[in-house]
């Protein structure tokens, strides 16, 4: 079993792409600096230092409740609902805290937007979920939001399937179609930064094939984050890895050295499937 | 195969380990519960809807023993068993070998001549009945209904038509012709008359008064300069003026109605002529087909919907009682829906889920239990005396010392039944709220949509099927409720409806009529309690539909709402 897990992603990683990745050539997006996280007295994040590479795809692995989700939910500062829980430590998006006092949250999301595990359209038409973030911005003029629904819709790869039902209700769509649709409706506002949060746990395999593709077109524009308990996905889709365990950032690089020669004894025994 | 699978000789406790009792137990209590809510919607509706049927009038003599006969006109209206030892009790000397006996009420109608519209026959000493035709019944719109024999129709004293027939001959089918074109002219004469009075001189009177108050307003802030005053002579001259012309018509339309006459004949044989103008209408039930008294009977229910009450609303119609119903339960919905889901928002979406916020959940839901004539008895104190009073003072101190605001009206009981159901809307859209994903909220909060902008556009819309069961609630509980609008601005007959043409259209200063108080002051408040008992009936079938049909409308504005945001089942 853990041979031929081994085998796939070596394969995939060496289609991948021949050009070697360095972490310290890239441009920074986000830098994370000595990040901890506490739900009340537990410690689910312990000082997390790293960063994330603009327009390209970054990967959080690790086994559940290693504090990977949490990790990306503070990027667009999504703890902050959940009453028992306290940060310390600073995130930077382009020089900026995000964690600094009389921050604009809604602006922060806005320019960082999350896709959840789970499919979650609003019960409204097609068209008003990928309108929804630009009504909420108070853009009401409908050229502009004919155009960047449509425009939204082609980059999910979604707009020929619905562009003859756009004012039908979203909770018609299958679950892959659904899970495009709140991809859309991410990048309807134009953010700097998709999370994307087990964005394919959900679905089937051709929709998460789907999925996939989708990601590598977005990081043309879009510097993306995902986690996923997939390891061959990862390996798919993403040029940086981060494998986290129990809190910490247990080893951070390009993908496919991690994966093919990872540094840490822990990397190589999660990713092999020897535990996790 | 193997016989022990198969229940053989089954053994008592083998049958209640088997369940069935249970479903038996449950099935029984459901059974219970349908029958008894069909038996009395039954009972209503039977007894409340054969009221309007034109029954028969009977004719015959009554030979009680010991007492003169004599002839005896009435509609039967009830009839019940008695033991004959009660009546010989009673005085009335019964032959010995009869045990019980059918006693009736019968109605005789004209009160006027015998002093009493009903009286108890015992039906075996009421023999020789027949149905005479030419026997009509008149309804009055004073002393009730009238029942005998037509002799002539007069015009201005002069007989038109007239007949010595008791039987329909021609002169006596020309006689009731003449008396149906003279109702038919009087009714048309009486509308005319109601309307000048009720909304012409009605609109001048509220001109008149607003006049008043203008001018007494003028005063009290010493700004009643000559100009003013003059100004408001003038225009209270062109009021009385318009009034003048009126009364003109008035009186010319009174002379016009009081011109018809007819004479009767009733049943102790006595004759009397009375003014046609006095007649709702006439009718020969013995007369009449199927077909036409079907016709009668849904002029009947057309009148009762869409009239106004007549003799202490034991006749005529309820309709100020229903539009006072249904106006006084939308303002409370208007009132109580807003009120209910901003407070159980803050409770749900904002206040910190500790002790306070524990503490005021339970107090609300523990309100919703408080009863009804407690909120009553605070509406009154706070709302009408503290309030309105205060309102009086501020804004109408012109009208003082006669209250405005200060006394009950449509407004306190509006706001009163919407403090006494606002726990329900309360605890309804927490559980709506409570019930929505989180994933949702968040997916709308990650798009950049501050928190009030995602209760806004996301979650009270998904959470509104979830409000409009509250308000479902709400209504049920506020259209039936009766004791604490006697005490916040129920009246048993109210002069006007509380919505007209006249400024500002909507009088929420007005006493108004409620169906549910319309059917205890019909059925225990009435100097005839024999005529308005069928009537309590109507009126709560009537109540039972108007609060049904509210529930419905309610209902199906939810269950769309649930359509169209079903993925609360996701």
């Amino acid at each position: 079993m853990s041979e031929t897990t081994t085998h796939s992603i070596d394969i995939s990683a060496m289609q991948r792409s021949q050009q070697a990745l360095r972490i310290e050539d890239e441009k920074v997006c986000l830098s994370v600096k000595d990040l901890h996280l506490y739900y009340g007295e537990k410690e689910a994040l312990k000082g997390i230092d790293m960063i994330i590479p603009e327009k390209k795809v970054t990967a959080f692995i690790g086994p559940s409740g290693c504090g990977k989700s949490t990790l990306l939910r503070c990027f667009n500062r999504m703890n902050d609902l959940v009453d028992s829980c306290r940060i310390t430590g600073e995130i930077n998006l382009h020089d900026t805290n995000i964690y600094e006092k009389g921050t604009d949250v809604a602006e922060l999301r806005r320019r960082v937007g999350m896709v959840f595990q789970k499919p979650n359209p609003f019960p409204k038409s097609i068209y008003e979920n990928v309108a929804y973030g630009l009504r909420i911005q108070g853009i009401n003029k409908k050229r502009v939001i004919d155009e960047t629904v449509e425009w939204a819709l082609r980059s999910a790869a979604l707009w020929d399937e619905v562009k003859d039902r756009l004012h039908e209700s979203a909770l018609g769509m299958s679950g892959g179609q659904q899970q495009r649709l709140v991809i859309a409706r991410t990048v309807a506002v134009k953010p700097e930064v998709l999370l994307l949060d087990e964005p394919a746990s959900a679905l089937d395999p051709i929709s998460t094939l789907k999925i996939e593709e989708l990601i590598h077109q977005l990081k043309e524009e879009f510097t993306i984050a995902i986690v996923t308990h997939n390891m061959q996905q990862a390996a798919r889709v993403s040029d940086y890895t981060a494998f986290m365990y129990m809190g910490n950032m247990v080893e951070f690089g390009d993908t496919n050295s991690l994966f093919t020669n990872p540094t840490k004894q822990q990397t190589e025994d999660y990713i092999t499937g020897r535990y996790g | 195969m193997s016989n022990e699978l198969k229940i053989k000789n089954q053994t008592v406790s083998q049958w209640v380990k088997s369940g069935d009792p249970w479903v038996w137990l449950n099935a029984g209590a459901v059974a219970i519960c349908v029958i008894m809510v069909i038996g009395l919607l039954a009972l209503i509706a039977v007894r409340g809807l054969g009221h309007f049927w034109p029954a028969d009038i009977n004719q015959g003599t009554y030979s009680l023993p010991g007492s003169t006969p004599y002839t005896l006109v009435a509609e039967r209206v009830e009839s019940a068993e008695v033991p004959a030892a009660q009546l010989r009790e009673a005085g009335i000397d019964v032959a010995d070998h009869h045990d019980l006996m059918m006693r009736s009420l019968m109605k005789t109608g004209n009160r006027d001549v015998y002093g009493s519209d009903f009286r108890w026959v015992i039906d075996e000493y009421f023999t020789d009945i027949t149905q005479p035709e030419m026997l009509f019944a008149a309804e009055r719109h004073e002393w009730g209904n009238l029942y005998g024999y037509l002799k002539a129709v007069k015009e201005d004293g002069k007989v038109v038509a007239q007949t010595e027939d008791l039987t329909p001959t021609d002169s006596a089918l020309a006689t009731w012709a003449a008396f149906e074109r003279s109702i038919e002219r009087a009714t048309t004469i009486y509308d005319d008359i109601h309307d000048v009075e009720k909304d012409e001189i009605g609109a001048i009177n509220h001109k008149l008064e607003r006049l008043r108050l203008e001018q007494r307003r003028l005063e009290l802030n010493n700004e009643l300069t000559p100009a003013k005053l003059a100004d408001i002579d003038a225009q209270r001259a062109e009021q009385d003026a318009l009034y003048e012309a009126l009364q003109q018509r008035l009186i010319d339309l009174y002379a016009e109605i009081n011109r018809d006459t007819f004479v009767v004949q009733v049943m102790d044989g006595s004759v009397h002529e009375l003014q046609v103008a006095k007649v709702v209408r006439a009718y020969r039930p013995n007369a009449m087909g199927i077909a036409e008294k079907l016709g009668f009977y849904g002029s009947k229910v057309v009148e009762f919907l869409t009239a106004e009450p007549r003799e202490a609303n034991t006749e005529g119609g309820v309709f100020p009682a229903i539009f006072g119903t249904v106006m006084m339960v939308l303002l409370m919905t208007i009132l109580v829906t807003p009120f209910g889901v901003v407070a159980a928002v803050y409770l749900r979406e904002y206040a910190s889920q500790g002790f306070v916020t524990r503490t005021i959940r339970i107090a609300v839901n523990n309100l919703a239990g408080v009863p009804s004539i407690v909120y009553g008895v605070f509406g009154l104190g706070f709302f009408v005396y503290f309030l309105g009073s205060g309102i009086d003072q501020a804004f109408f101190p012109e009208a003082l010392p006669s209250p405005t605001f200060g006394t009950g009206g449509l407004m306190w009981a509006s706001i009163t039944l919407a403090l006494l159901t606002v726990p329900v809307v309360i605890v309804a859209t927490e559980e709506g709220l409570s019930r929505i994903p989180r994933n949702v909220r968040e997916g709308s909060l990650a798009l950049g949509a501050t928190k009030a902008e995602t209760l806004w556009r996301v979650v009270l819309p998904m959470a509104s099927p979830a409000i409009m069961t509250g308000v479902i609630l709400a209504v049920a509980r506020a259209a039936g409720e009766v004791a604490p609008l006697m005490l916040v601005g129920v009246v048993k007959l109210a002069p006007s409806l509380p919505l007209d043409g006249n400024y500002p259209f909507i009088h929420l200063d007005q006493k108004f009529m409620h169906l549910g108080f319309h059917i205890y002051d019909v059925g225990f408040q009435s100097p005839n309690v024999e005529a308005a008992r069928p009537l309590v009936y109507a009126t709560a079938l009537l109540l039972v539909i108007v609060i049904a049909l509210l529930n419905l409308a309610a209902v199906t504005i939810r269950n769309h709402l649930r359509e169209k945001y079903k993925s609360l089942e996701m």
